[in-house]
């Protein structure tokens, strides 16, 4: 029997390991990225999902500018305007021979526009004009003489006649009587820039609330991301010596942050921006307390049960010293429960901010915040629905969106990527 | 390595004395209970044990759990304090040295453990575990720790050693597992070697191969091993000596071949027939003793052993059996260790 | 033992599962009886597929897995086809199972005569709860725990005994056929050997069939009348206990059982050792999965899988060097007795 057996163990054993499993050393970071939606199904689609989504509102958040049609604190259009509905655009109707003339032509002191007493039109020329003040240099200013009627077909009359130097009407008005009127036509709208449109309407002082949401992100970005860090950079080293190092000091910043965990969260962050201010500083810091227990606790925790592994035990055996355990072997196996923490810290952070700005707290009242709009927006919920539901679509939407990174992120950071 | 306590260049025989060993682990109690107890009680995981190794000799310690055969060896190689007695490691006496001492001193003594998987950290490569001891102990030679690696993985039989040095344990099967533990032991060339059950969690016709790696590699580097083991059937492959444990007590302790072949303590008898041979012409005939281990908080009187023995006397339970030398070598703790013979 | 009745037959049995990197067969189209009255012993290494049989048996096959093919006929009957009613009546009645870890498999919080109360009322709701309670503590004396411990939690219990009383629940209930599952691989070597006495005492008393599934050689040597050996999903040899130890045809089985260490001094002193390692069942090798490791492979090996045939009365192996082949260039050798 012995004679005929051939000891030779490994170089067979290698010929055994299929050889996908090989190629993943050879290959860089980015083929690796693709091979692994093999294995992990459905949590790779969750990941690229909520990251595409989330790589998306970062871009939105660092350049708003672009996406953003109009400034988010001008008033740029009619109050209380529906998603889509286009402003009611006013036109000016003028004699044909003049052209196609503007406000701009025609804006001088010296000339006369006509509306219709009460109509909204008198006020869509007051904005057309200011925001044409607005745009002009030094020294010009634009205020044509306004001359106002009973009805239509009176300033109609009297454009034709020649009294006056062009009428501001509504199209549907005119469509039906303009045609008595051969020698007029319709200019040109009254405002260069109230083609684009409100595609999420416009909030009571007539801001579009499509660039304010655009703009919130920057700010809910901001403060998610910061106070988030500021937690982690805090928490987690106390963990890991707490838990490390045990005893006293443990047990004491363990009551500590428990004392701290166990406060309802707005609360506590109401508590502290209350005693340290306005201001988005301070906001970021008294979310960022807020969530300090938590990373500590799991930290904390984590570094425990880590610390009686085998492994531990057998570097200690080797002669590691304890700094180098504490950095080469608890640490890296406490990282994947940090990362998923914190996606979800940051979802719940723009939460919390949303909810603090909502109760008026910390942010200066005009800023373009989520939380802000959902306050002011709160009486018209009935008449605009649209005022607060964006906003809160948004919020909700970006926190799921890290949520949803988090979660399906710890299936992908656990190194068992065979069962064997 | 220039200091010379931690390499005192002894000419003894051996390698490894432990004197009168004890290691009591107090019984946990709960937050009211301990005002309503009157006195501490102790789990006795060993019971004042004494033992020698000498250098390049394997020492196998055998027993069934609660014999105390684990936590001997985590007190031999300094894992875990001592309750009392004394353990000297090439002359030195481990509770003369502080924390930072024994951590250098580790250099000579390392561990091969039970559960390969759970003693490597998934974290890290296998060429980067295995260097840790390179990185501790053998700071300044830091261009050829690579190479050392290398080397060190081609002997234990992971071959190509490239291929193996940038995989994470979940890589890699279990056997091959076991021998990255043995790599990052001997890296350092210790000089003991505590081998914690170490081809347990093995596959069966692995472990032949494991065996023999050890026995090699024992051979190669003039290795000294404490093997601890519940496999009277493995420790008849690798080790010189064999100790037999019950209870936190050595019964009975001499060469392996003679403990096998005239084993003289009543349990040792029953342990040894126990055992299943892998030959149905050779069942078991002969019965086992009755009842179970007892409980270490709680051990009964005189002979451990005692409540199980077929043959127990009086004195077996009114009197602790010293270990006696009967036969050349070979010691056994029983008071009538001579009828067995 | 093979003019005994047929207890058990299993025929094509497949169980696959689903994982990440595909599809295992863990059981791949394997048939085999088990014999009224007899102990057989299923061996083999981690990851042959020797538990999923045994779950299988007892159609206890848990989503990842499922049994993909084959017929298991107890009695007379195909327990595949049976429903979701008639396989509760099946399980601990007729097929009962001892686990490896008692602990996780005995419910904590209750006690041991209720365990064993609540089987029998289970499937035998006339019987009181006086008699059942009757019936169990006698039970229990016979398997060697003093009737005052009956009302003893299971951490109250040594592993040996929460084995036992793993035992009893399978014998309160008159099972034909218990399936250990590595039953004595986490307990200490003497009870190991006492719980092997107990399986030897009440086959002899009860009549009970064993299927003991274990990678413990030895304990198979010492404990069972048959032998069956698993590899990688198939089973590659079967037959007598002593038949296959004096003399293993597979050349799997020839090198298992001269790696086993042996404690007798005189006696294989030095261990064959395998090369290579058990595959992984995603990729398994091509033709016969053993032909990788095998010192005796042939062209053939690699090409196509071999079938388990008898080649002796009682005696099944599957394996090329047994079995002729057109493809086969090489000459089959009769197998000498």
């Amino acid at each position: 029997m012995k004679n005929e057996i051939d000891i030779n163990p490994t170089q067979e054993a290698q010929a055994e390991t299929p050889e996908w499993l090989l190629d993943l050393d050879k290959v860089g970071f980015v083929r690796r990225l693709f091979l692994a939606r093999k294995w992990y199904g459905g949590d790779w689609w969750f990941v690229a999902i909520s990251a595409v989504f989330l790589l998306f509102f970062i871009i939105v958040g660092i350049f708003p500018q672009w996406f953003a049609p109009y400034d988010p604190s001008a008033e740029v259009g009619p109050s209380l305007l529906a998603p889509g509905v286009a402003p009611s655009s006013y036109v000016l109707v003028a004699p044909i021979e003049s052209g196609n003339i503007t406000v701009k032509d025609i804006g001088d002191k010296t000339n006369n526009i006509g509306f219709v007493i009460g109509s909204p039109a008198s006020q869509s020329l007051r904005e057309a004009t200011d925001a044409l003040n607005d745009s002009a240099p030094e020294g010009v200013r634009y205020q044509p003489r306004q001359m106002r009627y009973e009805t239509l077909e009176e300033g109609l009359d009297a454009l034709a006649a020649g009294e006056i130097d062009g009428f501001v009407a509504s199209p549907d008005e005119l469509s039906e009587v303009l045609d008595k009127y051969p020698t007029l036509q319709i200019a040109n709208t009254l405002r260069e820039d109230a083609s684009k449109g409100f595609v999420m309407g416009t909030n009571q002082i007539g801001q579009d609330v499509f660039s304010r949401i655009i703009w919130g992100t920057r700010i809910a970005l901001i403060v998610g991301l910061s106070s988030a860090m500021i937690s982690l950079v805090i928490g987690v080293p106390l963990g890991l010596i707490s838990g490390f190092v045990g005893g006293p000091l443990d047990r004491v910043l363990t009551l500590i942050m428990d004392s701290l965990y166990s406060f309802p969260g707005l609360i506590l962050a109401i508590a502290i921006a209350a005693v340290l201010g306005a201001g988005i500083g301070n906001i970021i810091v008294s979310i960022a307390v807020l969530y300090i227990p938590t990373y500590y606790r799991i930290v904390r925790g984590q570094t425990l049960s880590v610390k009686k592994e085998l492994y531990v035990e057998a570097a200690r055996s080797l002669g590691t010293s304890w700094t180098k355990i504490l950095t080469k072997y608890i640490f890296p196996n406490v990282i994947p429960s940090v990362v998923i923490i914190f996606s979800v810290n940051v979802g719940d952070a723009i939460l919390t901010e949303a909810g603090l700005s909502f109760l008026g707290f910390g942010l200066p009242p005009d800023t373009p915040d989520w939380g802000i709009d959902l306050a002011r927006g709160q009486d018209y919920v009935r008449r605009a629905w649209w005022l607060i539901s964006y906003p809160g679509l948004m919020v909700s939407i970006v926190t799921l969106s890290f949520s949803m990174l988090g979660e399906s992120l710890s299936e992908i950071l656990n190194p068992k990527l065979t069962d064997r | 390595m220039t200091d010379t306590k931690l390499n005192p260049q002894n000419e003894n025989d051996y390698l490894v004395e432990v004197e009168n060993l004890k290691k009591y682990f107090p019984v946990q109690v709960g937050f009211i209970e301990q005002f309503f107890s009157k006195e501490k009680e102790f789990v006795r995981a060993v019971d004042n044990v004494s033992f020698k190794i000498r250098r390049g000799e394997v020492l196998g310690l055998a027993g069934e759990s609660g014999s105390g055969k684990t936590t001997i060896g985590r007190v031999t190689i300094g894992l875990e304090e001592k309750t009392e007695g004394k353990v000297t490691f090439d002359g030195i006496d481990l509770s003369t040295l502080n924390g930072g001492e024994l951590r250098r001193l580790r250099r000579r003594m390392q561990v091969i453990f039970q559960d390969p998987m759970a003693s490597l950290n998934p974290r890290m490569s296998l060429g980067s575990a295995i260097q840790q001891g390179l990185e501790i102990h053998y700071p300044e030679l830091k261009e050829q720790h690579r190479d050392m690696v290398l080397e060190v993985m081609e002997k234990v039989g992971l071959a190509p050693a490239l291929f193996y040095y940038n995989k994470f344990p979940h890589q890699i099967s279990g056997g091959q597992r076991q021998r990255v533990v043995i790599a990052r032991a001997l890296v350092t060339k210790p000089e003991l070697v505590l081998a914690d059950e170490p081809i347990a969690m093995a596959d069966v016709s692995v472990r032949a191969q494991l065996l023999d790696l050890m026995v090699q590699l024992k051979n190669e580097f003039n290795l000294t091993f404490l093997f601890i083991t519940h496999d009277l059937a493995t420790a008849k492959y690798i080790c010189d000596r064999i100790g037999i444990l019950y209870l936190g007590k050595i019964v009975e302790i001499s060469d392996l071949r003679e403990v096998y072949a005239h084993p003289m303590h009543p349990y040792t008898i029953a342990l040894m027939a126990a055992v299943p041979v892998p030959n149905p012409h050779e069942r078991r005939k002969e019965p086992m003793p009755k009842g179970e281990i007892p409980n270490p908080i709680h051990p009964p009187s005189g002979c451990r052993f005692h409540p199980r023995c077929p043959y127990a006397q009086e004195i077996c339970s009114a009197e602790e059996p010293l270990l006696r030398e009967l036969r050349p070598g070979h010691q056994v703790a029983c008071h009538f260790a001579e009828e067995f013979q | 033992m093979t003019d005994n009745k047929v207890l058990m037959q299993i025929r094509d049995l497949s169980v696959e599962y689903k994982t990440r990197l595909g599809m295992v067969s863990a059981v791949d189209h394997v048939s085999f009886e088990i014999y009224e009255g007899e102990i057989l012993g299923l061996v083999g290494e981690s990851g042959c597929g020797k538990s999923t049989m045994g779950k299988a048996l007892m159609r206890m096959i848990q989503p990842p897995g499922r049994i993909s093919g084959g017929q298991l006929i107890f009695d007379d009957e195909d327990i595949m086809t049976y429903d979701q009613k008639q396989m509760q009546a099946f399980r601990g009645r007729k097929v009962s199972m001892i686990f490896q870890d008692p602990m996780t498999s005995l419910n904590p919080v209750q006690r041991m005569d209720e365990h064993l109360v609540e089987a029998i009322q289970v499937h035998f709701p006339e019987i009181s709860k006086e008699e059942a309670l009757v019936k169990a503590s006698e039970l229990i004396e016979r398997l060697g725990i003093q009737s005052n411990r009956m009302s003893s939690y299971p951490h109250q219990l040594s592993g040996g005994m929460r084995q036992r009383v793993m035992v009893a629940l399978g014998l309160i209930l008159n099972a034909n056929l218990i399936i250990a599952d590595e039953a004595t691989t986490s307990l200490d070597v003497i009870v190991e050997a006492k719980l092997a006495d107990e399986f030897r005492d009440i086959r002899e008393e009860f009549g009970v069939t064993m299927l003991v599934i274990t990678h413990n050689i030895a304990l198979v040597a010492e404990l069972s009348d048959r032998l069956a050996v698993m590899y990688a999903g198939h089973v590659v040899e079967i037959g007598d206990v002593y038949h296959v130890f004096d003399d293993p045809l597979h050349p799997y089985t020839k090198g298992l059982l001269h790696s086993v260490p042996n404690i007798k001094l005189d006696e294989e002193n030095e261990l064959y050792k395998m090369p290579g390692e058990p595959p992984n069942l995603t990729h398994p090798p091509s033709g016969c999965r053993f032909h990788p490791r095998c010192p005796k492979a042939m062209d053939i090996c690699s090409r196509l899988e071999p079938d388990l045939i008898e080649v002796e009365p009682g005696r099944h192996v599957k394996c090329w060097l047994y079995e002729d082949h057109p493809e086969k260039t090489e000459s089959t050798p009769e197998v000498a007795k």
